[in-house]
């Protein structure tokens, strides 16, 4: 297969070279004697050089020749599945089927291709978001539902989180039914808003203690901001929904750590400041105090 | 409202007022800081008169970042007690204009560029008593923080940056006994008292 291509391509190759050649003999005849040949013998001259021309001619006309025929014919017609019905197509608005087929053949194709690359890259970091794994050989049993739990098991979490760190209060209220919104005031330093849904932590806003509990207005400090996005970041590391209860106490860990947000500085660079903004990133494993950049 | 830090920035020889505030223009604005309008800060003394009895002075501030409200500190000689009211204090003290007298030639002001820079802002304020240049005042505050000791570190990392090696190590001596309190207005004007009393104490100017 590979050798025909290379076979088909040399000969279209040759084909050109002849059409080019040909076309140069068409443009000299055209143009006939010009002040180039000079003034003695001129005819002679023309006359050598389009027959330089034709040789040429004729050595591309052999070397397609040999190339053709050493070209094998295709065996028996292609086979191009239901699509051949296609030619017997008679109305005049569906006889452009053939080329959006062939476009759509292309797409899946380039499909296929990706999915598979995305399949290796997501294999090898694995985001537990989902109950299934990407192995199938292991049955798990059934996982129950972590969106609907007695409000009673809620409760009874918050209240544990709320005993482990002597320096966050949380005052919870329940606005829509089961799922309860957090308020966890962190010393004097901030609070952060939490909606949770069931067992899930579901949303997170970090404010100063001065602004309103509003869950969906941002923090007006640069700073609290930032907080906040690396809060969204951590609440997706952190979230698993095989065991939710870990999710949000190790949430709650990691949270706590920014009780020191304005006076450590970085683990990095030793700096308290760097582009106006404190240390705003808390390490997910060693809590540990890092810049935006310096991470 | 942040912790609010009051530094006086010294005043080299041969540079004036004007050149000083242009200068930390220049420099703050080289950091990133966009200017934010402007700024006043005002005080002015009053004295009981004799006739009751023991002297005690009022000191009434206004601050432009607080423009609905009038600072004032009662000073009886052992105690301070510090006041913020609204807007009709200050008829209040016309009132009472024969018990508590305004000392002459005492009104200070603070005024200048406001700047803010990422969640600080900075006031470059030139110090004036009865129109007569004294030094220049540099305020700066980090809006998030509302207890000193949490941030000091974060600021002095600031100031220094900003101001160069003029900026002690130490809190200013009135945060120093406060760095566990959550900050108010009224240490902002209590800092700014503190200061202008030592403008009012140095004959010329203060460098």
């Amino acid at each position: 297969m590979e050798r025909d291509l290379e076979q088909l391509h040399s000969a279209l190759n040759y084909l050109k070279v002849l059409r080019s050649n040909v076309g140069q003999v068409f443009e000299t005849v055209s143009n006939g004697l010009g002040a180039n040949h000079g003034e003695e013998g001129k005819e002679n001259k023309f006359m050598i050089e389009l027959q330089e021309l034709l040789t040429t001619v004729n050595n591309n006309l052999r070397d397609i020749e040999t190339t053709v025929s050493n070209l094998t014919t295709p065996t028996g017609p292609f086979n191009l599945g239901n699509t051949s019905y296609l030619s017997q197509e008679t109305t005049q608005e569906r006889q452009a089927l053939y080329s959006q087929l062939v476009n759509s053949y292309r797409w899946t194709d380039k499909v296929r291709d990706y999915s598979s690359l995305a399949g290796n890259i997501l294999a090898t970091n694995s985001v537990s978001k989902t109950y299934k794994t990407l192995s199938t050989t292991k049955r798990r049993k059934t996982q129950t539902s972590n969106h609907n739990v007695p409000p009673e098991v809620i409760e009874s979490l918050i209240t544990s989180i709320d005993r482990l760190f002597p320096d966050v209060t949380i005052t919870a209220s329940r606005p829509f039914a089961p799922n309860p919104i957090i308020q966890a005031s962190l010393g004097r330093v901030l609070k952060s808003i939490i909606a949770f849904k069931g067992l899930m932590i579901e949303w997170v806003v970090v404010k100063a203690h001065s602004e309103s509990n509003d869950l969906w207005t941002e923090s007006r400090y640069r700073v609290l901001r930032k907080v906040t996005e690396n809060c969204h970041a951590a609440m997706c590391h952190f979230h698993s929904p095989t065991m939710p209860e870990l999710a949000v106490r190790s949430f709650m860990h990691w949270f706590h750590s920014y009780n020191t947000l304005f006076s450590s500085p970085c683990k990095r660079c030793g700096n308290y400041l760097h582009s106006n903004l404190p240390p705003t990133w808390r390490d997910l494993r060693t809590l540990e105090p890092y810049h935006e950049d310096c991470k | 409202m942040g912790v609010t830090v009051l530094q006086q920035f010294p005043i080299v020889e041969n540079r004036t007022g004007p050149l000083t505030i242009d200068l930390l223009t220049k420099r703050i604005s080289a950091l990133g800081a966009t200017q934010q309008g402007q700024f006043l800060v005002d005080c002015e003394t009053f004295t009981s008169i004799q006739q009751l009895g023991h002297q005690r002075t009022v000191h009434v501030l206004h601050n432009s970042e607080q423009p609905a409200t009038v600072f004032s500190i009662l000073e009886t000689g052992t105690k301070t007690i510090p006041l913020a009211t609204d807007g009709l204090f200050d008829l209040l003290m016309t009132k009472m204009n024969n018990f508590y007298t305004a000392k002459k030639q005492t009104k200070v002001e603070s005024k200048g560029p406001r700047f803010e820079i990422g969640d600080f802002l900075v006031k470059l304020g030139s110090v004036t008593i009865t129109q007569n240049f004294k030094g220049v005042l540099v305020e700066v505050e980090y809006k998030p923080c509302v207890v000193p000791a949490m941030c000091w570190e974060l600021m002095r990392e600031f100031l220094q940056g900003f101001l160069g090696s003029s900026v002690p190590n130490t809190p200013p001596a009135y945060l120093q006994n406060r760095m566990q309190e959550i900050y108010t207005p009224i240490d902002t004007i209590h800092q700014y008292l503190e200061q202008f009393t030592m403008y009012r104490k140095s004959p010329g100017m203060r460098t």
